[in-house]
Protein backbone atom coordinates (compact mmCIF):
# COMPACT_ATOMS: atom_id res chain seq x y z
CA UNK A 1 0.00 0.00 0.00
CA UNK A 2 2.03 3.53 -1.13
CA UNK A 3 1.89 6.39 1.22
CA UNK A 4 -0.53 8.28 -0.76
CA UNK A 5 -3.20 5.51 0.03
CA UNK A 6 -2.72 4.87 3.80
CA UNK A 7 -2.64 8.82 3.88
CA UNK A 8 -6.10 9.19 2.66
CA UNK A 9 -7.22 6.27 4.39
CA UNK A 10 -6.25 7.97 7.76
CA UNK A 11 -7.68 10.99 6.83
CA UNK A 12 -10.79 9.47 6.03
CA UNK A 13 -10.16 7.55 9.50
CA UNK A 14 -9.94 11.26 11.44
CA UNK A 15 -6.14 9.70 12.32
CA UNK A 16 -3.02 12.09 12.51
CA UNK A 17 -0.21 9.45 12.09
CA UNK A 18 3.46 9.69 12.42
CA UNK A 19 5.87 9.20 9.62
CA UNK A 20 6.50 5.89 11.19
CA UNK A 21 2.78 4.66 12.04
CA UNK A 22 2.31 5.49 8.57
CA UNK A 23 4.90 2.94 6.81
CA UNK A 24 4.00 0.33 9.66
CA UNK A 25 0.23 0.26 9.08
CA UNK A 26 0.83 0.42 5.28
CA UNK A 27 3.06 -2.67 5.53
CA UNK A 28 0.59 -4.44 8.33
CA UNK A 29 -2.08 -3.76 5.91
CA UNK A 30 -0.21 -5.06 3.14
CA UNK A 31 0.52 -8.20 4.93
CA UNK A 32 -3.50 -8.43 6.24
CA UNK A 33 -4.71 -7.85 2.84
CA UNK A 34 -2.60 -10.07 0.76
CA UNK A 35 -3.82 -13.19 3.08
CA UNK A 36 -6.76 -12.08 2.61
CA UNK A 37 -7.06 -12.64 -1.39
CA UNK A 38 -7.97 -15.91 -0.09
CA UNK A 39 -11.82 -14.60 -0.35
CA UNK A 40 -11.66 -14.15 -4.48
CA UNK A 41 -11.89 -17.71 -4.22
CA UNK A 42 -14.95 -18.13 -2.55
CA UNK A 43 -17.60 -18.89 -4.72
CA UNK A 44 -19.99 -15.37 -5.97
CA UNK A 45 -23.01 -15.80 -3.75
CA UNK A 46 -25.57 -14.21 -5.02
CA UNK A 47 -27.63 -13.71 -1.31
CA UNK A 48 -26.49 -11.97 1.44
CA UNK A 49 -28.21 -10.41 4.68
CA UNK A 50 -26.63 -7.96 6.79
CA UNK A 51 -27.26 -10.23 10.14
CA UNK A 52 -26.56 -13.62 10.71
CA UNK A 53 -30.24 -14.32 11.75
CA UNK A 54 -33.38 -12.79 9.84
CA UNK A 55 -34.57 -9.48 11.54
CA UNK A 56 -38.21 -8.57 11.96
CA UNK A 57 -39.62 -4.91 12.25
CA UNK A 58 -41.28 -5.13 15.56
CA UNK A 59 -43.36 -1.50 16.44
CA UNK A 60 -44.42 -0.18 19.66
CA UNK A 61 -47.22 2.03 20.88
CA UNK A 62 -46.37 5.53 20.09
CA UNK A 63 -47.08 7.09 23.64
CA UNK A 64 -44.72 9.34 24.95
CA UNK A 65 -42.15 8.49 27.58
CA UNK A 66 -38.75 9.31 29.34
CA UNK A 67 -36.64 6.78 30.30
CA UNK A 68 -33.70 9.25 30.94
CA UNK A 69 -33.89 13.06 32.18
CA UNK A 70 -32.27 14.72 28.99
CA UNK A 71 -30.45 16.86 31.85
CA UNK A 72 -28.62 13.43 33.30
CA UNK A 73 -27.47 13.52 29.70
CA UNK A 74 -26.08 17.31 29.71
CA UNK A 75 -24.54 17.11 32.53
CA UNK A 76 -22.05 14.34 30.76
CA UNK A 77 -21.50 16.77 27.87
CA UNK A 78 -19.69 20.00 28.24
CA UNK A 79 -22.65 22.79 28.69
CA UNK A 80 -22.81 26.55 28.61
CA UNK A 81 -26.15 28.15 29.11
CA UNK A 82 -27.95 25.05 28.04
CA UNK A 83 -25.99 24.69 24.66
CA UNK A 84 -23.43 21.92 23.74
CA UNK A 85 -19.89 23.51 23.61
CA UNK A 86 -18.15 22.17 20.36
CA UNK A 87 -15.36 23.45 18.27
CA UNK A 88 -14.99 25.78 15.34
CA UNK A 89 -17.07 24.94 12.05
CA UNK A 90 -15.18 27.38 9.85
CA UNK B 1 11.02 -8.80 34.20
CA UNK B 2 10.00 -5.92 36.41
CA UNK B 3 6.80 -5.40 34.17
CA UNK B 4 5.75 -8.68 34.61
CA UNK B 5 6.21 -8.23 38.74
CA UNK B 6 4.02 -5.23 38.30
CA UNK B 7 1.30 -6.50 36.35
CA UNK B 8 1.27 -9.31 39.57
CA UNK B 9 1.33 -6.81 41.71
CA UNK B 10 -1.94 -4.61 40.43
CA UNK B 11 -3.61 -8.02 39.35
CA UNK B 12 -3.33 -9.06 43.27
CA UNK B 13 -4.90 -5.49 44.69
CA UNK B 14 -7.85 -5.84 42.05
CA UNK B 15 -8.17 -9.38 43.17
CA UNK B 16 -8.54 -8.67 46.86
CA UNK B 17 -10.99 -5.80 46.12
CA UNK B 18 -13.39 -8.51 44.29
CA UNK B 19 -12.88 -10.83 47.11
CA UNK B 20 -13.95 -8.47 49.83
CA UNK B 21 -17.22 -7.27 47.80
CA UNK B 22 -17.83 -10.83 47.59
CA UNK B 23 -16.99 -11.62 51.08
CA UNK B 24 -19.21 -8.75 52.19
CA UNK B 25 -22.19 -9.28 50.12
CA UNK B 26 -25.78 -10.20 51.56
CA UNK B 27 -26.87 -13.60 51.53
CA UNK B 28 -29.84 -13.16 50.06
CA UNK B 29 -27.86 -12.12 46.42
CA UNK B 30 -25.24 -13.65 44.25
CA UNK B 31 -22.40 -12.23 42.50
CA UNK B 32 -21.62 -10.78 39.69
CA UNK B 33 -19.48 -8.98 37.00
CA UNK B 34 -19.50 -7.46 33.49
CA UNK B 35 -17.32 -6.68 31.01
CA UNK B 36 -15.92 -3.34 30.88
CA UNK B 37 -18.48 -2.50 27.42
CA UNK B 38 -21.36 -3.01 29.08
CA UNK B 39 -22.89 0.30 30.45
CA UNK B 40 -23.86 -0.13 34.10
CA UNK B 41 -25.27 2.76 36.38
CA UNK B 42 -22.51 3.97 38.68
CA UNK B 43 -19.52 2.21 37.15
CA UNK B 44 -17.20 3.70 34.65
CA UNK B 45 -17.66 1.83 31.22
CA UNK B 46 -14.18 2.48 29.46
CA UNK B 47 -14.12 -0.83 26.51
CA UNK B 48 -10.84 -1.22 27.66
CA UNK B 49 -10.03 2.55 25.72
CA UNK B 50 -8.42 5.49 27.01
CA UNK B 51 -11.31 7.71 24.44
CA UNK B 52 -14.20 6.91 27.32
CA UNK B 53 -11.75 7.81 30.12
CA UNK B 54 -14.30 9.15 32.80
CA UNK B 55 -17.41 8.26 31.13
CA UNK B 56 -20.22 7.20 33.31
CA UNK B 57 -23.49 6.12 31.43
CA UNK B 58 -26.43 6.85 33.43
CA UNK B 59 -28.12 3.53 32.75
CA UNK B 60 -28.00 -0.02 33.17
CA UNK B 61 -27.60 -2.24 29.61
CA UNK B 62 -30.19 -4.78 29.33
CA UNK B 63 -28.59 -7.53 30.58
CA UNK B 64 -27.36 -5.90 33.20
CA UNK B 65 -30.76 -4.68 35.10
CA UNK B 66 -32.19 -8.21 34.01
CA UNK B 67 -29.61 -9.81 36.42
CA UNK B 68 -29.98 -6.90 38.61
CA UNK B 69 -33.72 -7.87 38.91
CA UNK B 70 -33.14 -11.35 39.48
CA UNK B 71 -30.92 -10.85 42.70
CA UNK B 72 -28.03 -10.41 41.29
CA UNK B 73 -25.49 -7.84 42.87
CA UNK B 74 -22.82 -6.32 40.60
CA UNK B 75 -19.38 -6.82 42.09
CA UNK B 76 -17.57 -4.75 39.28
CA UNK B 77 -16.45 -4.75 35.43
CA UNK B 78 -13.70 -6.61 34.40
CA UNK B 79 -11.11 -5.19 32.26
CA UNK B 80 -10.38 -5.84 27.86
CA UNK B 81 -9.01 -5.24 24.95
CA UNK B 82 -9.98 -1.97 23.88
CA UNK B 83 -13.27 -2.31 22.29
CA UNK B 84 -12.58 -6.07 21.98
CA UNK B 85 -10.13 -5.30 19.62
CA UNK B 86 -7.58 -8.54 20.60
CA UNK B 87 -7.06 -12.12 21.56
CA UNK B 88 -5.16 -11.63 24.16
CA UNK B 89 -6.47 -8.62 26.18
CA UNK B 90 -3.04 -7.39 26.17
CA UNK B 91 -4.28 -4.40 24.26
CA UNK B 92 -5.67 -2.68 26.87
CA UNK B 93 -5.65 0.93 28.50
CA UNK B 94 -6.55 -0.40 31.85
CA UNK B 95 -4.24 -3.32 32.67
CA UNK B 96 -3.46 -6.87 31.55
CA UNK B 97 -5.61 -9.65 33.19
CA UNK B 98 -3.30 -12.58 34.40
CA UNK B 99 -4.07 -15.71 34.27
CA UNK B 100 -4.75 -17.72 37.20
CA UNK B 101 -3.13 -20.97 36.32
CA UNK B 102 0.05 -19.18 35.69
CA UNK B 103 0.52 -15.20 36.16
CA UNK B 104 2.55 -15.59 33.27
CA UNK B 105 0.42 -16.28 30.67
CA UNK B 106 -2.58 -14.62 28.97
CA UNK B 107 -6.17 -14.90 29.95
CA UNK B 108 -6.98 -14.62 26.34
CA UNK B 109 -9.51 -12.10 25.12
CA UNK B 110 -10.92 -9.62 24.81
CA UNK B 111 -13.16 -10.93 27.71
CA UNK B 112 -9.66 -11.22 29.72
CA UNK B 113 -11.00 -10.43 32.95
CA UNK B 114 -14.60 -11.97 33.14
CA UNK B 115 -12.31 -15.29 32.83
CA UNK B 116 -10.23 -14.60 35.21
CA UNK B 117 -12.99 -13.12 37.63
CA UNK B 118 -15.16 -16.47 36.48
CA UNK B 119 -12.05 -18.76 37.19
CA UNK B 120 -10.99 -17.15 40.41
CA UNK B 121 -13.97 -16.59 42.32
CA UNK B 122 -16.46 -20.23 43.42
CA UNK B 123 -19.91 -19.16 42.55
CA UNK B 124 -19.24 -16.46 40.43
CA UNK B 125 -20.60 -15.25 37.32
CA UNK B 126 -19.22 -13.28 34.82
CA UNK B 127 -20.81 -11.36 31.61
CA UNK B 128 -18.92 -11.48 28.70
CA UNK B 129 -19.32 -10.13 25.07
CA UNK B 130 -17.79 -12.54 22.11
CA UNK B 131 -17.53 -10.80 18.54
CA UNK B 132 -15.03 -12.91 16.64
CA UNK B 133 -14.30 -15.82 19.71
CA UNK B 134 -13.85 -13.43 23.09
CA UNK B 135 -15.79 -15.96 25.35
CA UNK B 136 -14.88 -18.59 24.18
CA UNK B 137 -10.94 -17.68 24.10
CA UNK B 138 -10.73 -16.91 27.46
CA UNK B 139 -12.82 -19.58 28.50
CA UNK B 140 -10.29 -22.12 27.49
CA UNK B 141 -7.41 -19.92 28.90
CA UNK B 142 -8.92 -19.49 32.38
CA UNK B 143 -10.74 -23.53 32.05
CA UNK B 144 -14.09 -22.32 32.70
CA UNK B 145 -17.15 -23.07 31.20
CA UNK B 146 -18.12 -19.80 28.57
CA UNK B 147 -20.84 -19.74 26.39
CA UNK B 148 -21.94 -17.31 23.67
CA UNK B 149 -25.49 -17.44 22.76
CA UNK B 150 -27.22 -17.15 19.18
CA UNK B 151 -26.74 -13.21 17.54
CA UNK B 152 -29.72 -11.64 18.81
CA UNK B 153 -30.98 -14.10 21.71
CA UNK B 154 -29.65 -11.51 24.21
CA UNK B 155 -30.50 -7.86 24.35
CA UNK B 156 -27.59 -5.59 23.04
CA UNK B 157 -28.98 -2.58 24.42
CA UNK B 158 -26.42 -0.59 26.84
CA UNK B 159 -23.63 -2.50 24.95
CA UNK B 160 -20.60 -0.53 23.55
CA UNK B 161 -20.63 -1.58 20.15
CA UNK B 162 -17.50 -3.24 18.17
CA UNK B 163 -19.60 -5.14 15.39
CA UNK B 164 -23.18 -4.17 15.21
CA UNK B 165 -23.43 -8.11 13.11
CA UNK B 166 -21.53 -10.10 14.97
CA UNK B 167 -21.21 -8.89 18.97
CA UNK B 168 -23.23 -11.37 21.77
CA UNK B 169 -23.51 -10.57 25.41
CA UNK B 170 -23.13 -14.39 26.92
CA UNK B 171 -21.54 -15.83 29.99
CA UNK B 172 -18.65 -17.30 32.20
CA UNK B 173 -18.57 -18.95 35.01
CA UNK B 174 -16.85 -22.49 36.58
CA UNK B 175 -19.92 -24.56 36.33
CA UNK B 176 -22.34 -24.83 33.49
CA UNK B 177 -25.44 -25.18 35.48
CA UNK B 178 -24.88 -21.38 36.79
CA UNK B 179 -24.63 -20.28 33.34
CA UNK B 180 -27.64 -22.17 32.19
CA UNK B 181 -29.17 -20.63 35.10
CA UNK B 182 -28.24 -17.13 34.22
CA UNK B 183 -28.59 -17.49 30.54
CA UNK B 184 -32.26 -17.58 31.08
CA UNK B 185 -32.29 -14.50 33.09
CA UNK B 186 -30.28 -12.47 30.51
CA UNK B 187 -32.07 -13.63 27.29
CA UNK B 188 -35.50 -12.57 25.94
CA UNK B 189 -36.84 -10.28 23.67
CA UNK B 190 -35.89 -6.21 24.19
CA UNK B 191 -37.55 -3.86 21.99
CA UNK B 192 -34.76 -1.48 22.84
CA UNK B 193 -32.71 -4.21 20.95
CA UNK B 194 -34.66 -5.28 17.62
CA UNK B 195 -32.01 -7.70 16.75
CA UNK B 196 -33.12 -9.67 20.13
CA UNK B 197 -36.97 -9.88 18.86
CA UNK B 198 -36.81 -12.36 16.27
CA UNK B 199 -35.68 -15.39 18.90
CA UNK B 200 -38.18 -18.06 19.58
CA UNK B 201 -38.94 -18.79 22.90
CA UNK B 202 -36.67 -20.68 25.07
CA UNK B 203 -37.33 -24.20 25.31
CA UNK B 204 -37.90 -25.83 29.29
CA UNK B 205 -34.70 -28.09 28.24
CA UNK B 206 -32.62 -29.00 25.46
CA UNK B 207 -32.14 -32.32 23.43
CA UNK B 208 -28.38 -33.95 24.65
CA UNK B 209 -26.30 -34.13 21.11
CA UNK B 210 -26.48 -37.63 20.25
CA UNK B 211 -24.01 -37.23 17.37
CA UNK B 212 -20.99 -34.54 16.85
CA UNK B 213 -19.22 -33.66 13.54
CA UNK B 214 -15.78 -32.86 13.65
CA UNK B 215 -14.57 -30.96 10.53
CA UNK B 216 -11.36 -32.11 9.12
CA UNK B 217 -10.65 -28.43 8.21
CA UNK B 218 -10.39 -27.30 11.84
CA UNK B 219 -8.08 -29.72 13.35
CA UNK B 220 -4.56 -28.16 10.83
CA UNK B 221 -1.94 -26.23 12.56
CA UNK B 222 -3.04 -27.15 15.95
CA UNK B 223 -0.28 -27.34 18.78
CA UNK B 224 0.56 -31.56 19.01
CA UNK B 225 -0.73 -31.51 22.98
CA UNK B 226 -3.76 -29.85 22.11
CA UNK B 227 -4.79 -32.21 19.12
CA UNK B 228 -4.18 -35.62 21.24
CA UNK B 229 -6.28 -34.03 23.88
CA UNK B 230 -9.31 -33.04 21.98
CA UNK B 231 -8.69 -36.63 20.78
CA UNK B 232 -8.80 -37.85 24.39
CA UNK B 233 -11.61 -35.79 24.47
CA UNK B 234 -13.51 -37.28 21.37
CA UNK B 235 -12.81 -40.96 23.34
CA UNK B 236 -14.72 -39.79 26.44
CA UNK B 237 -17.61 -38.92 24.57
CA UNK B 238 -17.68 -41.70 22.76
CA UNK B 239 -18.38 -43.29 26.02
CA UNK B 240 -21.34 -41.21 26.92
CA UNK B 241 -22.92 -42.69 24.30
CA UNK B 242 -22.35 -40.06 21.51
CA UNK B 243 -21.13 -40.44 17.71
CA UNK B 244 -18.18 -38.61 16.50
CA UNK B 245 -18.29 -38.45 12.79
CA UNK B 246 -15.36 -36.65 10.93
CA UNK B 247 -16.67 -34.59 8.02
CA UNK B 248 -15.66 -31.75 5.85
CA UNK B 249 -16.30 -28.04 5.52
CA UNK B 250 -14.29 -26.42 2.70
CA UNK B 251 -15.60 -23.09 3.58
CA UNK B 252 -13.99 -22.43 7.12
CA UNK B 253 -10.94 -21.22 5.45
CA UNK B 254 -12.72 -18.62 4.44
CA UNK B 255 -13.89 -17.47 7.73
CA UNK B 256 -10.86 -15.78 9.01
CA UNK B 257 -10.87 -13.22 6.16
CA UNK B 258 -14.65 -12.58 5.57
CA UNK B 259 -14.52 -11.72 9.90
CA UNK B 260 -12.16 -9.42 9.77
CA UNK B 261 -13.30 -7.56 6.90
CA UNK B 262 -16.76 -7.02 8.12
CA UNK B 263 -15.59 -6.70 12.23
CA UNK B 264 -13.25 -3.71 11.45
CA UNK B 265 -15.72 -2.39 8.56
CA UNK B 266 -18.42 -1.77 11.48
CA UNK B 267 -15.82 -0.94 14.36
CA UNK B 268 -14.76 1.77 11.84
CA UNK B 269 -17.82 3.30 12.01
CA UNK B 270 -19.04 2.68 14.97
CA UNK B 271 -16.02 4.35 16.17
CA UNK B 272 -16.37 7.26 14.32
CA UNK B 273 -18.44 8.59 17.70
CA UNK B 274 -15.68 8.87 19.35
CA UNK B 275 -14.58 12.62 18.85
CA UNK B 276 -14.00 14.49 22.67
CA UNK B 277 -17.54 15.99 22.59
CA UNK B 278 -19.75 13.23 23.77
CA UNK B 279 -18.43 10.48 25.33
CA UNK B 280 -15.63 10.00 27.97
CA UNK B 281 -12.02 12.03 27.30
CA UNK B 282 -12.99 15.55 26.50
CA UNK B 283 -11.53 17.79 24.06
CA UNK B 284 -11.51 21.16 25.61
CA UNK B 285 -9.29 23.57 22.87
CA UNK B 286 -12.60 24.15 21.36
CA UNK B 287 -10.91 27.64 19.11
CA UNK B 288 -9.92 24.48 16.70
CA UNK B 289 -11.38 23.52 13.06
CA UNK B 290 -13.72 20.69 13.84
CA UNK B 291 -11.94 18.41 11.68
CA UNK B 292 -8.58 19.05 13.87
CA UNK B 293 -10.77 18.88 16.94
CA UNK B 294 -11.98 15.73 16.13
CA UNK B 295 -8.55 14.36 14.55
CA UNK B 296 -6.41 15.43 17.56
CA UNK B 297 -8.00 13.73 20.39
CA UNK B 298 -9.10 10.31 18.67
CA UNK B 299 -5.01 10.21 17.67
CA UNK B 300 -4.22 10.72 21.10
CA UNK B 301 -6.45 8.14 22.50
CA UNK B 302 -6.98 4.70 20.38
CA UNK B 303 -4.39 2.49 21.14
CA UNK B 304 -2.05 0.89 18.22
CA UNK B 305 -4.60 -2.18 17.47
CA UNK B 306 -7.54 0.19 17.54
CA UNK B 307 -6.08 2.48 14.85
CA UNK B 308 -4.95 -0.36 12.90
CA UNK B 309 -8.53 -2.22 12.96
CA UNK B 310 -10.09 1.64 12.34
CA UNK B 311 -7.93 1.94 9.24
CA UNK B 312 -8.28 -1.99 7.80
CA UNK B 313 -12.05 -1.33 8.23
CA UNK B 314 -12.23 1.74 6.58
CA UNK B 315 -10.30 1.13 3.87
CA UNK B 316 -12.39 -2.36 2.78
CA UNK B 317 -15.44 0.27 2.75
CA UNK B 318 -13.72 3.14 0.55
CA UNK B 319 -15.38 2.97 -3.23
CA UNK B 320 -13.45 0.72 -5.70
CA UNK B 321 -12.70 -1.99 -2.66
CA UNK B 322 -16.14 -2.24 -1.01
CA UNK B 323 -17.64 -5.10 -3.35
CA UNK B 324 -14.30 -6.73 -3.43
CA UNK B 325 -13.72 -6.68 0.17
CA UNK B 326 -17.17 -5.94 2.08
CA UNK B 327 -19.46 -7.56 0.09
CA UNK B 328 -18.01 -10.60 -0.71
CA UNK B 329 -17.70 -11.15 2.84
CA UNK B 330 -21.52 -11.36 3.44
CA UNK B 331 -21.82 -13.72 0.95
CA UNK B 332 -19.01 -15.85 2.44
CA UNK B 333 -21.26 -15.61 5.57
CA UNK B 334 -24.08 -16.55 4.06
CA UNK B 335 -22.01 -19.29 2.57
CA UNK B 336 -20.71 -20.32 5.97
CA UNK B 337 -24.42 -20.51 7.51
CA UNK B 338 -25.19 -22.71 4.72
CA UNK B 339 -22.77 -25.23 5.46
CA UNK B 340 -23.38 -25.59 8.66
CA UNK B 341 -26.60 -25.94 8.27
CA UNK B 342 -25.89 -28.79 6.43
CA UNK B 343 -23.67 -30.45 8.64
CA UNK B 344 -26.73 -30.03 11.25
CA UNK B 345 -28.80 -32.31 9.21
CA UNK B 346 -26.78 -35.26 10.11
CA UNK B 347 -25.40 -33.97 13.12
CA UNK B 348 -26.27 -32.42 15.91
CA UNK B 349 -23.02 -30.46 16.61
CA UNK B 350 -20.28 -29.37 15.44
CA UNK B 351 -16.77 -30.15 17.83
CA UNK B 352 -12.99 -28.35 17.86
CA UNK B 353 -10.49 -27.30 19.89
CA UNK B 354 -11.53 -23.84 20.64
CA UNK B 355 -7.72 -22.56 20.35
CA UNK B 356 -4.99 -23.53 18.76
CA UNK B 357 -2.72 -23.64 21.52
CA UNK B 358 -2.71 -23.39 25.54
CA UNK B 359 -2.31 -19.65 26.92
CA UNK B 360 0.74 -18.31 26.09
CA UNK B 361 3.38 -16.37 27.72
CA UNK B 362 3.31 -12.39 27.63
CA UNK B 363 6.58 -12.69 26.40
CA UNK B 364 5.46 -14.94 23.51
CA UNK B 365 2.81 -12.79 22.50
CA UNK B 366 4.95 -9.86 22.61
CA UNK B 367 7.31 -11.70 19.98
CA UNK B 368 3.65 -12.62 17.69
CA UNK B 369 3.24 -10.71 14.27
CA UNK B 370 -0.26 -9.32 13.93
CA UNK B 371 -1.37 -11.79 11.47
CA UNK B 372 -0.50 -14.61 13.59
CA UNK B 373 -2.45 -12.48 16.38
CA UNK B 374 -5.49 -12.67 13.83
CA UNK B 375 -4.40 -16.76 12.99
CA UNK B 376 -5.41 -17.48 17.02
CA UNK B 377 -8.91 -16.38 16.49
CA UNK B 378 -9.32 -19.38 13.74
CA UNK B 379 -11.58 -21.60 15.52
CA UNK B 380 -13.61 -19.27 17.16
CA UNK B 381 -14.75 -16.62 14.76
CA UNK B 382 -16.59 -19.20 12.17
CA UNK B 383 -19.49 -19.67 15.24
CA UNK B 384 -19.34 -16.32 15.59
CA UNK B 385 -19.51 -14.77 12.13
CA UNK B 386 -22.53 -16.82 11.45
CA UNK B 387 -24.13 -16.09 14.85
CA UNK B 388 -24.14 -19.48 15.93
CA UNK B 389 -24.36 -20.72 19.51
CA UNK B 390 -21.23 -21.92 20.83
CA UNK B 391 -19.85 -23.35 24.56
CA UNK B 392 -16.41 -23.79 25.30
CA UNK B 393 -15.67 -25.95 27.96
CA UNK B 394 -12.27 -27.35 29.85
CA UNK B 395 -11.52 -30.94 28.34
CA UNK B 396 -7.56 -31.58 29.41
CA UNK B 397 -4.77 -30.09 31.43
CA UNK B 398 -1.39 -29.85 29.32
CA UNK B 399 1.85 -28.49 31.67
CA UNK B 400 -1.09 -27.70 34.24
CA UNK B 401 -2.81 -25.45 32.08
CA UNK B 402 -6.19 -26.12 30.73
CA UNK B 403 -7.36 -26.87 26.91
CA UNK B 404 -10.41 -25.55 25.86
CA UNK B 405 -13.22 -27.50 23.69
CA UNK B 406 -15.84 -26.14 21.63
CA UNK B 407 -19.35 -27.18 20.77
CA UNK B 408 -21.43 -25.31 18.37
CA UNK B 409 -25.13 -25.61 17.31
CA UNK B 410 -27.81 -24.56 14.79
CA UNK B 411 -29.23 -20.83 15.83
CA UNK B 412 -31.06 -20.99 18.98
CA UNK B 413 -30.37 -24.23 20.31
CA UNK B 414 -27.94 -23.14 23.57
CA UNK B 415 -30.25 -25.58 25.41
CA UNK B 416 -28.56 -28.20 23.73
CA UNK B 417 -25.15 -27.19 24.04
CA UNK B 418 -25.88 -26.85 28.12
CA UNK B 419 -26.95 -30.83 28.03
CA UNK B 420 -23.80 -31.53 26.68
CA UNK B 421 -21.72 -29.18 28.87
CA UNK B 422 -23.24 -30.81 31.90
CA UNK B 423 -23.07 -34.55 30.77
CA UNK B 424 -19.48 -34.04 30.33
CA UNK B 425 -19.06 -32.52 33.46
CA UNK B 426 -19.92 -35.80 34.97
CA UNK B 427 -17.15 -37.58 33.02
CA UNK B 428 -14.40 -35.01 33.68
CA UNK B 429 -13.59 -32.89 36.65
CA UNK B 430 -12.46 -29.50 36.40
CA UNK B 431 -9.37 -27.76 38.41
CA UNK B 432 -8.87 -24.71 39.53
CA UNK B 433 -6.12 -22.80 40.82
CA UNK B 434 -5.49 -21.53 44.46
CA UNK B 435 -4.85 -18.21 44.19
CA UNK B 436 -4.64 -16.21 47.59
CA UNK B 437 -5.49 -12.57 47.06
Amino acid sequence: MDRETIARVAKVARLNLTEEEMERYAKDLDDILNSFSVLDEAPAGDTYSFNPIPVVDVLREDEPGQDLDPQVLRDQMGTYEGFVRGPRLS
Amino acid sequence: MSAIYDLIRYAQLKHRAFTEIVEDLDDTKFHFSAKDNLCADGFQARAGSAVLDGYRPPFDATPIRKMKDSGGQLVGKTTMDEFGFGTFSTNSAHGVPLNPFDLERSCGGSSGGAGAAACLIPGHIALGVSTGGSISGPASFCGVVGLTPTYGRVSRYGLIDYGNSLDKVGLLSRSSSLVAKHFRTISGPDPKDPTSCAQPVLADRGKMPRSLAVPKEALQNLDPAVRSSFQDALSRFKELGTEVHEVSMPSLRFALPAYYILATSEASTNLARYCGMRFGRREEELNQHFNDFFTGVRSESFGDEAKRRILLGTFCRMVGFRSRYYLKSLAVRQLLIEEYQKVFRDHDAVVTPTMPFIAPRFEEIGRMKTLEMYGADVLTVPPNLTGMPHISVPCAYVKGLPVGMQLVADHWKELDLLEAASAWEKAFIYRFPEVSP
